[in-house]
């Protein structure tokens, strides 16, 4: 007897890496359902505040009415206040807004980036019910246990020893310091190889990769051809 | 018992219609509001477009204990008149400064138990709403939009609205990342920055005084000290730790000891 089933997985994977001053986004623009292409060029990232972007993989039909009513909060806080939601804020408000439907979960795999309040690299990292984390970097979606070794292997390290020479080596890590110390360059090539790689073998990741480099000039977006098959 | 029956059940009917005719009585009245010379309702216009209610709220306050405020660079001064009635009184009870937020504080005149419903339903809810909803504080113009939103909830036939409006004043001190701030509300539910207030009974004399002493460049001492001597013009009794109150967001809310009001009493 066929049930009702609501929930879908459509695929694909998304990164985030945080440095002192810039924050890396990408996702790749394969949009799957089952063993088939829907898409090849649909965009996982969105631009929820200036300085804050979100990028989610799971369900599309969640991920779009998370998207909308994110927007929403976001314009009717900036009436309210009279100014912007910061990514810190926006990070709270998701986690809230996720936990509200614990009983029947938006079927989103989130990242959130951006510059926080002193302009420094920041990345959230979500689970489906709302519980959070900032990180240095992070990834979701099918391709994530793929993508967060290679990341773990050359990212932790440094982010930890670059901790630790901040906070005079003790074994104290603060979250706000949870940045990368590489270069902008860097950790846009480190972010395209680690897409190349679960490309080859995660079946809904391909077709694309869109990259979202966010620092104190603006927003800049970059695309770059993964393999199709 | 059988035959009294009868003239109870008729007694008791008498009884039931007259409170039905009353009761639609009562109802065309209200219905017929400002008409021929009937008092208006609490939420509505008088013919010459005032609220009454409003402005009669407004002179509840001119019976109330000062209050002055002071905004400097490095913050946000409140001194408040405790008038504390009877030797038997506990000063330390007599509460009308209050923290909202680690980064606002408010100073009430007027009817204090209203004052204490708006502090606690408006103000402190919604700060803390916004810490939740946000994890940050929230800024001190929306804070105080959202007491005022709640100042005009007065009226009739809503059980969720009050029957009249709140009979208080309040000077908002905060501090947020645009400085210090000094905001005054009124029951009209409207609020206005101010450098330096005076409310209560004592505020057109101690306004006046103010004008005259305040400048944007006064230090916070300078800010107590001015505050205090105001507040002991318009006191019938003398100033001691026990009959006034004194605090200051700068920028964390923070009352003063009898021990530190002591200090600024003697620099008077």
């Amino acid at each position: 007897m066929a049930r009702f089933d609501p929930y879908e997985n459509n695929g694909g994977t998304c990164v985030a890496v945080a440095g002192a001053d810039y924050c890396v986004v990408a996702a790749d623009t394969r949009l799957s359902v089952g063993y088939s292409i829907l898409s090849r060029d649909h965009s996982k990232i969105a631009q929820l505040a200036d300085k804050c972007v979100l990028a989610s993989s799971g369900f599309q039909g969640d991920i779009k009415a998370l998207q909308k009513a994110l927007a929403a909060k976001e314009l009717i806080y900036e009436h309210n206040n009279n100014k912007k939601m910061s990514c810190p804020a926006m990070a709270q408000l998701l986690s809230n807004t996720l936990y509200y439907k614990r009983f029947f979960p938006y079927y989103t795999f989130n990242v959130l980036a951006g510059l926080d309040t002193q302009g420094k690299g920041c990345v959230f990292t979500y689970d489906a019910v709302g519980s959070y984390e900032r990180t240095g970097y992070s990834a979701q979606g099918t391709g994530s246990a793929l993508m967060m070794p290679v990341l773990d292997n050359q990212l932790k390290s440094l982010v930890l020893s670059y901790c630790q020479l901040r906070t005079f080596n003790t074994k104290l890590l603060l979250v706000q310091d949870a940045v990368t110390p590489l270069s902008e360059s860097d950790a846009v090539d480190l972010v395209k190889d680690v897409f190349a790689s679960a490309t080859e073998r995660d079946i809904y990741t391909g077709d694309r990769l869109e990259i979202v480099v966010i620092n104190s000039s603006g927003t800049h977006r970059e695309c770059i051809e993964l393999r199709k098959d | 018992m059988a035959d009294r029956a009868l003239p109870r059940t008729a007694a008791l009917a008498c009884v039931l219609r007259f409170n039905f005719l009353g009761k639609q009585k009562r109802r065309e009245e209200r219905e017929r509001g400002a008409e021929d010379g009937v008092r208006p309702r609490v939420n509505t216009f008088s013919p010459e477009g005032r609220l009454f209610q409003v402005e009669y709220a407004i002179e509840a306050i001119k019976l109330g204990s000062t209050a002055i405020g002071l905004k400097t660079k490095d913050g946000v001064v409140l001194a408040v008149e405790k008038r504390v009635t009877s030797p038997l009184l506990e000063p330390s009870s007599v509460e009308k400064i209050m923290e909202i937020d680690e980064h606002i504080g408010c100073a009430m005149s007027g009817l204090i138990a209203d004052a204490r419903t708006l502090v606690e339903h408006a103000f402190r809810v919604e700060t803390q709403n916004h810490r939740f909803s946000y994890g940050e504080p929230m800024t001190r113009e929306s804070s105080t939009q959202a007491i005022c939103d709640l100042a005009l909830r007065f009226g009739e036939g809503d059980e969720e609205s009050m029957s009249r409006p709140f009979g208080v004043s309040l000077l908002i001190a905060g501090h947020d990342e645009n400085g210090p701030s000094l905001y005054y509300t009124d029951p009209s539910g409207t609020f206005w920055q101010c450098n330096a207030k005076a409310i209560g009974s004592g505020s057109e004399g101690a306004d006046s005084s103010l004008q005259e002493q305040y400048n944007k460049e006064l230090t916070l001492q300078e800010a107590e000290t001015i505050a205090l001597s105001i507040l002991k013009q318009v006191m019938e009794e003398k100033v001691t730790p026990n009959n006034v109150d004194i605090a200051k967001v700068a920028p964390k809310y923070h009352l003063y000891t009898p021990a530190e009001v002591e200090a600024v009493i003697a620099r008077l």
